[in-house]
């Protein structure tokens, strides 16, 4: 391809040192630019998505074994991360489709297909996405070794994580202070095979972590798992521990390593029942204190988020360093070259740290919003007769299917106890 | 029996509407984000205008090391004995030994053309991004060696690191049929 093609030259400046008319007949080399060459066409990356989650579904409702979803989920590993290197991910789609969505900015049907497909498949089939094709996902299913239960009350916590991460994230894509989903992967450095040091180690310590605690940024981090969740939650056909009917020999029960099946509960008896109406009442009137509060938290912590933000770095920088010093940052000497007064960046500064307490204050309603349903949720009458699968916890992993008597894949024999 | 063999019951329909309304939420989300979907791939790329050759592109960027390396605009060199883009300020002698380079891995090679006239190529491979020899280049000589992102390296990150590091935002993304931002004489 001739170099004139995908070149555009951006300047001219005049000279400080004419270039030289060389007598010995010279000739003044043409730099040579290596051309941008994508591995495939952006639609193929789609396809791949849309046949991948295809396939995981059927791994998951029709062959219902683990060995193939493994097998399958580390094919999606070695491809979706190694070879695509794990950007741009569905995930990370979530901050782009934000910001086309907020600011009315140009966005390509690839990102909108890929932020999209996970979520149509999850409403369809539950967590495929998350049991087999995500990357993020299979690189820690991997490093499961011996799950251990994490107490009721710190993942009660914990589960807050990932919708203040999802709020979070957005504002600071949409207000211009950078992509923090993405910033916060801790595996793409493994991708990628070359990345700096903090996140090599983070990514580390994480698949560590993973080893008892299952999956731990799928289940406290994953911003994108809060809207599959929610998808998951509506699904037509969700994930199904056994092909037939459950007749609860609780033999599923100890192999979820993400605490997602939930056991037979009987209805409350009438004293029970009292108590936990009392309880929702309260409750109830507790959810606008519960919201307020994290609303507030969000707005008192919306001033930090800003810093993130480079018009509220110049300002800081131009407030902290002293005349004699201001040569050592280049926020200050990119500033000055821009003509602008330190008024101008002070008030740019402020308008931006109201944004983002504005910004804040709604994630950390959202945030309480999602507590109070949560508590709420916790005084629900609830009977259940059978072992079935959280249909918003469950990633779809399969592990249960082969310790379920009942399965109808005759290699899948029950786990063989005493 | 499973959920869905039992009759179709108020909760089923309710179930398929809360379905049907969540999937046409999503469709429309996605489809109205990308209402003015972008033509061509976008990918990054430094403004050698903008760029104050703050040494970030070296440190920031996730590949170790940087996609970034210096090109040279051949067409805007002066060919200087003393080029300021290849001599540290206090070098004592004008010639090629190591004490008096500044770029710090040697990636400049200087060849003689004329007198007094030397022809600089970057060696590419062992060009780090760090922007020093850009920066006296650019303050003190012509200008014609600048800072880009290669396109052999980049691996087009969903978000530049290096972008929302730099001080002068000076990396935004640019068509992929045109990927750098060439300084060159017209």
């Amino acid at each position: 391809m001739p170099a004139a093609v995908w070149v555009s030259v951006v300047t001219a400046a005049a000279s400080r040192f004419p270039q030289p008319q060389f007598d010995s007949g010279h000739t003044v080399p043409q730099a040579v630019h290596p051309p941008f060459t994508a591995l495939m066409p952006a639609w193929a990356d789609v396809l791949i998505l849309a046949s991948a989650l295809a396939v995981a579904a059927w791994l998951v409702h029709k062959v219902r074994a683990r060995r193939w979803l493994l097998v399958f989920s580390i094919i999606c590993l070695a491809w979706f991360g190694f070879v695509r290197q794990g950007c741009i991910c569905p995930v990370g789609a979530v901050q782009n489709v934000a910001v086309a969505a907020w600011s009315g900015g140009g966005l390509p049907w690839a990102v909108a297909g890929l932020f999209a497909l996970p979520l149509l498949a999850a409403l369809l089939f539950g967590r495929v996405f998350c049991g087999a094709v995500c990357p993020l996902g299979a690189i820690q299913d991997l490093f499961i070794i011996s799950p251990q239960r994490v107490p009721r009350s710190a993942d009660a916590v914990l589960r807050l994580v990932p919708p203040a991460v999802l709020a979070v994230g957005l504002v600071y894509a949409i207000h211009g202070a950078g992509y923090l989903i993405c910033r916060t992967d801790p595996f793409v450095g493994f991708f990628r095979r070359s990345a700096p040091m903090p996140l090599i180690l983070t990514g580390m310590a994480v698949l560590l972590v993973g080893m008892v605690v299952a999956r731990p940024y799928c289940r406290y981090f994953c911003p994108y798992g809060v809207l599959l969740e929610w998808c998951s939650r509506l699904a037509w056909r969700p994930f199904a521990i056994t092909a037939n009917d459950c007749i609860n020999c609780r033999l599923c029960v100890g192999t979820c390593p993400v605490d997602a099946i939930v056991v037979p509960r009987a209805a409350p008896g009438d004293a029970a029942r009292r108590g936990l109406f009392r309880r929702f009442v309260l409750m109830l009137a507790l959810t606008p204190l519960v919201v307020a509060g994290c609303a507030v938290a969000g707005w008192l912590m919306g001033a930090e988020a800003a810093r993130a933000h480079p018009a509220v770095i110049v300002a800081e920088r131009l407030a902290q360093t002293p005349e004699a010093e201001t040569d050592l940052h280049p926020e200050i000497e990119a500033f000055r070259r821009t003509g602008r007064t330190q008024e101008q960046a002070v008030a740019d500064a402020a308008v931006m740290v109201s944004r983002f307490r504005r910004g804040c204050a709604w994630a950390g309603a959202f945030v309480g919003v999602l507590m109070a349903l949560r508590l709420l949720g916790m005084t629900r009458l609830q009977r259940r007769t059978l072992h079935a699968a959280d249909r918003e916890r469950c990633v779809a992993c399969g592990r249960c299917f082969a310790a379920c008597p009942k399965n109808r894949n005759g290699a899948d024999v029950p786990v063989d106890r005493e | 029996m499973r959920e869905w063999e039992q009759e179709t019951t108020r909760r089923h329909v309710l179930a398929w509407l809360l379905r049907a309304g969540a999937g046409a939420a999503v469709t429309a989300f996605a489809a109205k984000a990308a209402q003015r979907p972008t033509a061509d791939r976008m990918v990054w790329q430094i403004d050698p205008r903008a760029c104050i050759q703050c040494g970030r592109c070296e440190t920031e960027c996730v590949l170790h090391p940087s996609a970034v390396k210096c090109v040279h605009g051949y067409s805007m060199c002066g060919y200087c004995k003393l080029c300021f883009g290849y001599f540290k300020s206090d070098a004592a002698r004008l010639d090629e030994a190591a004490e008096n380079q500044i770029c710090p891995t040697g990636a400049i090679i200087r060849t003689f053309i004329e007198d007094p006239y030397f022809e600089y190529h970057i060696d590419e491979p062992l060009c780090t991004g760090c922007g020093l020899c850009v920066k006296g280049c650019t303050h003190f000589g012509n200008g014609s060696l600048y800072l880009q992102i290669r396109h052999d390296r980049c691996v087009n990150c969903n978000t530049c690191r290096i972008a929302e590091a730099c001080p002068a935002q000076a990396i935004s993304r640019v068509p992929a049929s045109s990927p750098y931002l060439l300084k060159e004489r017209l």
